[in-house]
């Protein structure tokens, strides 16, 4: 299933305000990594990791279809990605870098698909608390 | 010496229409309760709704989920309530699963990661969803015990009001030591009853109020659950006193027969076989009623409200008017599944909203066919309950029962709910001169006088008329068979003289 433009449009804006946030920081993680561990941790809290795990699983999946550079990335037990370390400093030269704001956006997918948008706007809120995050279609 | 004030137990609203009443006004702060019911009985979706109508962001509610239905999928499903305000998520209610803690670790463990959330968030409201799949491996029962006594005591000193949710069967309410720690436990049941579905909920338990005793129907819609107190939520109502007043019939020589009208406050039946004029007679009621200022419901179960105020236009009785101007409300109730409870709410709320003073139910085999078959059984309790409740408000209820028509008895309704009524009037066929005529009678009147004699009527076109002849020439009227008395030719010529005058 092809992104959503108003999935990966949410997925940028989360990413590129990741990226403002943490511009002044050392941090080695990309943005759409930062990204991504907060929803994790959230989701977790939420919904237990293995919820998670099968969320980020499916969305994984779904986004390797469209960005085959995806491959070597998995999904640990607990929600985490492995291998993505491998191309996260491409990510951090392009902040907006195709592979995470898929990946992020497949997620994001899911929630509202599962979830719908006004419950997933507020467990982002839970992630960015203070933010208000829309869906622009 | 001055007397100390005993504690004040706030009570919360429990955001289920219905249940407050049955609770007895709401449900204690800080209470340690238990919801319990078999799958898919409406447990989450109580819970849901009580965490909706008291979670705020400075008293938020914590949801504990374990393992069982995943959060994702049950908050997929909640929000269709129209109860569900996603607006209050994250920062009233926030969702907190704790499937690893259980998994991995012992109930010690789970109680200090409870504990630690609770201590962050000082929540007003506490949730465990499943409670019984947290507690699924105990190392032994004093270890259950221990840990459902530090989790009671510990919710109850951070002011929560927690409920715990569980999957438990009757039979376990025994030796469960959960059910002696809680204050307040929850039953809910859903049974299946032919074709149909009937919900009930038991307050088993509920410390330091009295509740409502009883199973008492729910049901679940859109809006969530919707519980139908066993008291039509007339408890806290006080009952008028019987009155003196009459209420006119619209049939003047009717209104003579019973002394000068309904007493108001009665409940009146009207049997007789079909055509014999019951629902005109009801229809005249009503139209009577709100031509003197006395708003009325009418409860019709076998034709549709357009069809009901045609026919009384027929009669030259206008209830379109009334009815835009909110004075008359006719009630169309027949889902097939319903139960008197609810029946009884539609109807309550209609008394409430025009302030209702007459009313209608056309007719008892209508009611009977619109419920449920798993409440048909309760039928004349339910009866008992809903004239006691409605009656005692000062509303005067004429309900039509169908007979079956027998030339040996001459029975008052099918149902054995005479008794039920303070008047019953029974109209009936009577053969005479080779002609079906119609014949009423009062059988009673509680404690009050009332005509004795048997009248003959007909069905005009302005509805029941009684006509003043009498047919004293006939003994046997109430067989519908009846023998003419053999009588001088002077007694006759006298009886026909006074016919044609």
């Amino acid at each position: 299933m092809s992104t959503p433009p108003e999935m990966r449009d949410l997925a940028e804006r989360l990413i590129a305000y990741e990226s403002d946030a943490d511009k002044s920081s050392d941090t080695v993680q990309s943005a759409a990594l930062r990204v991504y561990e907060k929803l994790r941790l959230s989701l977790v809290a939420f919904a237990g990791s293995s919820a998670f795990e099968s969320f980020a699983l499916r969305a994984l999946t779904q986004a390797k279809a469209e960005a085959p550079s995806l491959g070597a990335v998995q999904v640990a037990a607990d929600g985490t990605l492995q291998g993505f370390d491998g191309f996260s400093h491409q990510m951090d030269l392009d902040l907006t870098g195709e592979e995470g704001t898929l990946l992020i956006a497949q997620l994001l997918n899911l929630l509202h698909i599962f979830l719908g948008e006004a419950v997933t706007l507020c467990l982002l809120r839970d992630g960015w608390p203070g933010t208000a995050f829309d869906v622009r279609s | 010496m001055k007397t100390a004030k005993k504690v004040t137990i706030k009570k919360l609203p429990t955001g289920v229409p219905g249940l407050d009443e049955i609770v007895g006004g709401g449900l204690p702060e800080y209470s340690f309760n238990i919801i319990a019911g078999s799958p898919g009985s409406g447990k989450t979706t109580l819970a849901h709704q009580f965490v909706f109508a008291n979670a705020t962001p400075q008293r938020p509610a914590l949801y504990f989920t374990v393992l069982g239905e995943s959060a994702i999928k049950m908050l997929r499903y909640q929000q269709q309530y129209t109860f569900f305000d996603p607006a209050k998520l994250p920062d009233a209610i926030r969702f907190i699963n704790l499937s690893q803690v259980v998994l991995d670790k012992d109930l010690g463990a789970v109680l200090e990661e409870i504990a630690k959330e609770v201590e962050k968030a000082n929540p007003a409201v506490v949730v465990v969803d499943s409670f019984r799949t947290m507690v699924r491996k105990p190392k032994s029962d004093m270890d259950l015990q221990s840990f459902i006594q530090r989790l009671a005591l510990s919710l109850a000193s951070w002011q929560a009001t927690t409920f715990l949710i569980g999957e438990y069967a009757e039979d376990e309410l025994r030796d469960n030591p959960i059910f002696t720690v809680a204050d307040g436990l929850f039953w809910l049941r859903q049974t299946t009853e032919r074709n149909s579905i009937v919900r009930k909920l038991q307050i088993m338990k509920l410390r330091g109020q009295a509740s409502v005793p009883g199973l008492h129907t729910f049901r679940i819609t859109e809006a969530g659950i919707q519980a139908f107190s066993r008291t039509f939520g007339l408890t806290a109502r006080k009952r008028n006193p019987p009155g003196n007043r009459r209420l006119s019939f619209g049939v003047p020589e009717l209104d003579k027969m019973l002394d000068g009208g309904v007493r108001e406050g009665d409940s009146v039946l009207i049997a007789g076989s079909s055509g014999t004029g019951k629902s005109v007679l009801a229809t005249q009621f009503i139209a009577e009623g709100v031509q003197r200022g006395e708003p009325g419901i009418v409860a019709v179960f076998e034709e549709r409200p357009e069809a009901y105020a045609e026919r009384a236009s027929s009669l030259g009785l206008d209830l379109e008017t009334p009815q835009k101007d909110g004075k008359l409300t006719i009630l169309y109730l027949r889902p097939l599944d319903l139960s008197v409870d609810e029946t009884m709410q539609s109807i309550l709320d209609a008394v409430q909203r025009i302030g209702a003073k007459r009313l209608v139910i056309d007719s008892l085999a209508g009611f009977e066919m619109a419920l449920s078959p798993g409440f048909r059984a309760d039928f004349r309790e339910s009866l008992y309950r809903m004239i006691f409740a409605l009656t005692g408000i000062g509303v005067t209820i004429l309900s039509t029962v169908e007979v079956d028509e027998s030339f040996t008895e001459f029975p008052f309704s099918t149902y054995s709910i005479s008794f039920l009524c303070d008047d019953i009037i029974r109209l009936r066929y009577v053969a005479i001169d080779d002609q079906l005529r119609k014949i009423m009678v009062v059988i009673k009147m509680r404690g009050a006088d009332h005509a004795k004699e048997i009248r003959e009527y007909e069905i005009t076109s302005k509805g029941v008329a009684i006509l003043d002849r009498r047919l004293t020439d006939y003994q046997g009227l109430i067989s519908g068979i009846p023998v003419r008395l053999k009588r001088s030719d002077q007694e006759a010529d006298d009886s026909e003289a006074e016919d044609q005058t």
